[in-house]
């Protein structure tokens, strides 16, 4: 590596809360303040700014970097946002640090903030359009399926037992209920609590996952030089990684996060670290729902596939167990303003390397961490390694513990914000006629007449479903096409109480990722139908059952559904 | 700080003002191919990482950022999207190169403007809400003010900025990529000064730049030896209404890694939106007195058309044929981000050999 | 996106806007050492992020920094009657507001800010400015 050295110097942090009265740029402001003022910096010395922030559609504001640019101290300084979903908190750090290493800058104030609040009648609407706009929007998608399909595929693969699952939802509650920012902080819940709430799509359970939240983290790195004139305990970055996996979310097995381990690789190779189950002493995974830390623990490496659960279960990641994980609290305790979350995890472990966490400090000392986000469609993994390069003995230059102020929010009840003067309220009005291209029209029109469509690599010798004009495999274009049967097996499925703006469904919705024969793990999204709820099952053979000729439009929703086949 | 950067491959598509029957993805392969071609490389084995310019109003999907892999060659690999336009997403590349984590980056951005219905409304969601948009006022109204804000301080004329336009046409005569070259004038008023043919129109397209460090690629045909960007205050109320701030921070970073003297320039492609921006831009370039005929040589924005966040990496594509073909040596690249952002970034380019 | 958006003007604006409806005054935060009053007020100086209190009045009369005509609206119909926008810094402010210009006014002349009679807390209660 050529580039120097970059350490985090300093961090802040405002509370985590359900709704904020502070604008996204006055949370922003808090946050870099925070953090300026526990390195002792004024935001002069501060030579570029980098922030992330999930999707505008939460704030509410297009460019939501330039509107939040004067918040994160970025007033005539380099300023960039970086936006990878929700890997992008601990993307935050990535940023920060080649723009130091790079020799860019020698100072950076790296700034995450989200504002959910501001989406209604429910911040999860902001996800309605991350589905394809062609084939999987028309279906109405809610962004718990996608979630839900994904934890009943791991939890099928491996025969996982829910109670497991569910005691990493009580352990990080309990971890955060001594954390000054934290939203969601619980000492007293229990596995029951966790297995008794609200089903909201099978397997998913209100309890399972962590609510929108406001809120926002900010870090100072520095060059090692700069590092070492600002203080006595330099927390390095050792390593860095990040992976991007395919669009194509319902030709990927969910059962594993290849692209975590891709980015997990490539920063403990940076970091130096060949064994990362004795080199990390404590881990910050991300985790918006509780089956989600365990699955990027296994996908970091630390965990065999399919034993995360029942090494949590036995208490290995308790914050006095022999790796501690989200000591912070996490998002399931802290909250989940979703870029601050991330960020929130290299801070915490920032504190926890320097024994300034007070009541969360893991025992021992702790010399390395990793700290982990994910996003986009199942997709994205980000990966920071830190560590400190000397032994910290005990209370040795120990400072308050951390988060040691914070300048706000102000949080509003429900009806304090319904009532707020100078609120304006406005809907989001943009029209958009998307051009589906030749492929993707030649795969409608042929629903259009009752067939399903695919397209050849001849290099790779796959039949691809969705169609597309290149493989991205070889990267070259397809060479042909085929048609597949409507038949096929259910990949994995959920069932869905509740709407996207989480009100009560009277009949469940039955998505499933449907594989087809005849492609190479070929297939889509769809929904089951005609079929008992109870009686579904992963590899069940099903067909598509197609709405009357004269009713298609050239739509996914050509197919009404699928039903389980018979097969002889 | 590390090694010289080097440009080993463009390539692009579309520049139209419809590209009907090609999705953006088909648009990206298209653009991505052409560059790989260009560079001699294996995105699958080849390039380290990259680098993608966009925004989710612009394309009307969140999270973007999920559906550029695949067809730039990516999946699996180190792939980040900045919320800018592209001379931002090179300079990244830039950053990454030269902090030694990759050693070969592709840098994408692209305009499917025509996807899009209401653009005044996407500019619009971009305005304060509390304070700006309440009033109904359109994005666009604020580049009217700016101008008249601009002539009165500068002395300049609105004769001084059609003469603009009509150049750029001019220049985009030469240019097989420009929609607009032979566009009929249009005195229509938008925004007072402001008429239509000083304001570029949409065009769809895709650019796609590979770098290298000199120690992987020593054939590079053009360097970039100088990145800056900056931004301006965010809100109307703050923001300098007659200088563009930002491209000045932004050239002043740029200038100095580049140890560049404005005298040196021999090619500036620069934001052209509006006309009056190509000579505020001039102005905070340090370069109002370069030859004109020097200026936008691709036809600009006005000519080529409206890239929206590709567009810097349009004039990047500019500069880098010309530079290729001899006709310069030393290039300034610049971007502005167009109403209602303040941010600009800035480039250095210069002829290899 | 079947989704709208509900905006709390943070507490900067919170203060103006306050003041507006309540007083019929603009309130502005001053940064001595930056030597800028924001307006509306702030509660952080963007230059140096020093805290700030809203406890400036401005105006109501201040000078034209800018005007222009919109000939066409956000979907680029056209205005029929054209819609004059201005920019103006209000007296002890640094700082510009946009709104309607209500009337004919050029760059440097000196407007006054007209109120609604009827004020809700809200960018609205301002009219816009009119030729003093």
């Amino acid at each position: 590596m050529t580039g120097r050295r970059v350490a985090v110097v300093g961090a802040g942090m405002t509370r985590f809360v359900r709704r904020a009265q502070e604008t996204g740029k006055e949370l922003a402001f808090q946050a870099s303040k925070a953090a300026l003022d526990a390195a002792e910096l004024r935001l002069a010395d501060v030579d570029a700014v980098c922030l992330t922030s999930a999707p505008d559609a939460f704030d509410g504001v297009h460019r939501k970097g330039d509107y939040l640019a004067d918040g994160a101290g970025a007033w005539g300084k380099p300023f960039i946002r970086t936006y990878v979903g929700g890997g992008s908190g601990v993307f935050t750090a990535i940023q920060g640090w080649y723009t130091v290493a790079s020799g860019q800058a020698d100072v950076v104030l790296c700034v995450a903030e989200e504002k959910m609040s501001s989406c209604q009648p429910h911040p999860q609407g902001a996800f309605l359009t991350i589905f394809d706009n062609i084939i999987e929007r028309p279906l109405g998608p809610n962004l718990l399926w996608i979630f839900a399909l994904e934890m009943q595929r791991y939890m099928d693969r491996y025969g996982l037992d829910k109670r497991d699952i569910a005691s990493v939802a009580v352990k990080n509650k309990r971890n955060a209920a001594g954390h000054p920012a934290a939203l969601l902080g619980q000492a007293d819940i229990t596995v029951e609590d966790v297995l008794a709430s609200e089903v909201l799509a099978w397997p998913v359970q209100r309890l399972d996952v962590s609510p929108i939240s406001d809120g926002a983290v900010a870090l100072v790195l520095a060059s090692e030089d700069a590092a070492r004139r600002l203080t006595d305990r330099p927390v390095w970055v050792q390593g860095v990684g990040w992976n991007l996996d395919s669009t194509y979310w319902t030709n990927r097995d969910l059962v594993y996060p290849e692209y975590v381990e891709n980015a997990a690789r490539m920063a403990y190779a940076m970091a130096g670290v060949t064994e990362p189950r004795k080199q990390i002493h404590v881990a910050e995974p991300y985790d918006p729902f509780d089956y989600k830390e365990l699955h990027h623990l296994e996908g970091l490496l630390l965990f065999d596939k399919g034993k995360a659960p029942e090494a949590a279960a036995a208490g290995v990641t308790a914050r006095d167990g022999d790796l501690p994980c989200c000591p912070s609290g996490g998002l399931l305790g802290v909250g989940n303003p979703i870029a601050a979350a991330g960020l929130m995890k290299i801070a915490e472990l920032f504190w926890q390397l320097r024994g300034e966490a007070g009541e969360r400090q893991v025992p021992g000392t702790p010399e390395r961490g990793v700290a982990q986000a994910w996003g986009d469609l199942m997709q994205v993994g980000t990966v920071v390694v830190m560590g400190t390069e000397d032994a910290r003995t005990d209370a040795a230059g120990a400072t308050a513990d951390q988060p040691a102020t914070m300048l706000g929010p102000t949080p509003l009840s429900d009806a304090a914000f319904r009532a707020a003067a100078g609120a304006v309220e406005t809907d989001l009005d943009v029209r958009y006629a998307w051009d589906p291209g030749e492929v993707m029209g030649a795969f409608l029109d042929a629903l259009r007449e009752g067939r399903i469509l695919a397209t050849i690599c001849t290099a790779c010798g796959r039949t691809l479903v969705p169609p597309r004009a290149f493989c991205e495999r070889c990267f070259r274009p397809t060479d042909g096409w085929t048609e597949v049967a409507a038949t096929g097996t259910v990949e994995t499925f959920s069932i869905c109480h509740v709407t996207w703006d989480m009100r009560p469904l009277e009949v469940p919705e039955l998505p499933a990722v449907i594989r087809l024969e005849g492609s190479s793990d070929g297939g889509f999204l769809h929904k089951l139908g005609d079929v008992e709820p109870s009686a579904i099952r992963i590899g069940m053979p099903v067909e598509a059952v197609w709405r009357p000729i004269a009713e298609r439009t050239g739509s996914i929703l050509d197919i009404a559904h699928f039903r389980p086949r018979e097969t002889a | 700080m590390g090694p010289r950067i080097g440009i080993v491959g463009v390539g692009w598509s579309g520049f139209r003002p419809t590209t009907a029957g090609r999705s953006y993805k088909e648009l990206m392969f298209e653009a991505a191919t052409a560059a790989y071609v260009d560079a001699g490389v294996d995105p699958r084995t080849d390039v380290d990482s990259f680098v993608c310019a966009s925004e989710d109003v612009e394309e009307g999907t969140s999270i973007f950022d999920e559906y550029v892999p695949d067809q730039l060659g990516g999946v699996q690999r180190p792939v980040h999207t900045v919320a800018a336009d592209g001379l931002f997403a090179l300079a990244t590349a830039a950053m990454l190169l030269r902090s030694g984590i990759a050693n070969v980056v592709a840098v994408e951005a692209h305009s499917k403007a025509s996807d899009v219905l209401t653009p005044g409304r996407v500019d619009a969601f971009a305005m304060d809400p509390v304070l700006n948009r309440p009033l109904g006022v359109p994005a666009l109204a604020l580049a009217g003010l700016e101008m008249r804000r601009f002539l009165h301080e500068t002395g300049r004329s609105v004769e001084d900025c059609a003469a603009v336009a009509v150049r750029n046409r001019e220049h985009a005569r030469s240019n097989r990529r420009a929609s607009y070259a032979d566009a009929p004038p249009d005195p229509t008023p938008l925004f007072d000064p402001l008429i239509a043919d000083q304001a570029a129109r949409s065009a769809d397209g895709c650019i796609v730049v590979v770098l290298a460090g000199a120690q992987t690629r020593a054939d590079a045909s053009v360097w970039v030896d100088g990145v800056g960007w900056s931004q301006d205050a965010p809100s109307i109320e703050s923001r300098d209404w007659a200088r563009a701030v930002a491209t000045e921070r932004a050239a002043e970073g740029a200038y100095a890694q580049a140890d560049l003297a404005q005298a040196d320039v021999d090619l500036a492609e620069v934001d052209d939106a509006f006309a009056y921006k190509q000579l505020q831009h001039l102005d905070a370039l340090g370069l109002a007195s370069i030859d004109p005929g020097r200026v936008n040589r691709s036809g600009g924005a006005l000519g080529e058309g409206h890239l929206h966040e590709a567009n810097g990496l349009a004039r990047t594509l500019g500069a880098v044929e010309q530079l290729r073909a001899g006709a310069a040596r030393t290039a300034v690249v610049q971007s502005w981000r167009g109403v209602p952002s303040t941010s600009a970034a800035v480039a250095v380019l210069r002829a290899a050999g | 996106m079947p989704v709208s958006f509900r905006y709390t003007p943070g507490v900067g604006n919170t203060a103006f806007f306050e003041a507006l409806r309540d007083r019929g005054v603009f309130l502005g935060s001053r940064c001595a050492d930056c030597a800028v009053t924001y307006l509306p007020a702030r509660i952080f100086c963007e230059r140096c992020f020093a805290s700030l209190t809203p406890d400036i009045e401005c105006g109501p009369e201040g000078v034209v920094v800018s005007w222009t005509v919109a000939h066409v609206g956000i979907d680029g119909e056209r205005l029929d009657p054209a819609v004059t926008y201005c920019l103006v810094q209000l007296d002890g402010a640094d700082t510009v507001l946009l709104h309607r210009l209500l009337g004919q006014a050029d760059i440097g002349a000196r407007v006054r800010a007209m109120l609604s009679e009827d004020r809700t807390g809200a960018i609205g209660d301002l009219q816009g400015f009119a030729p003093a």
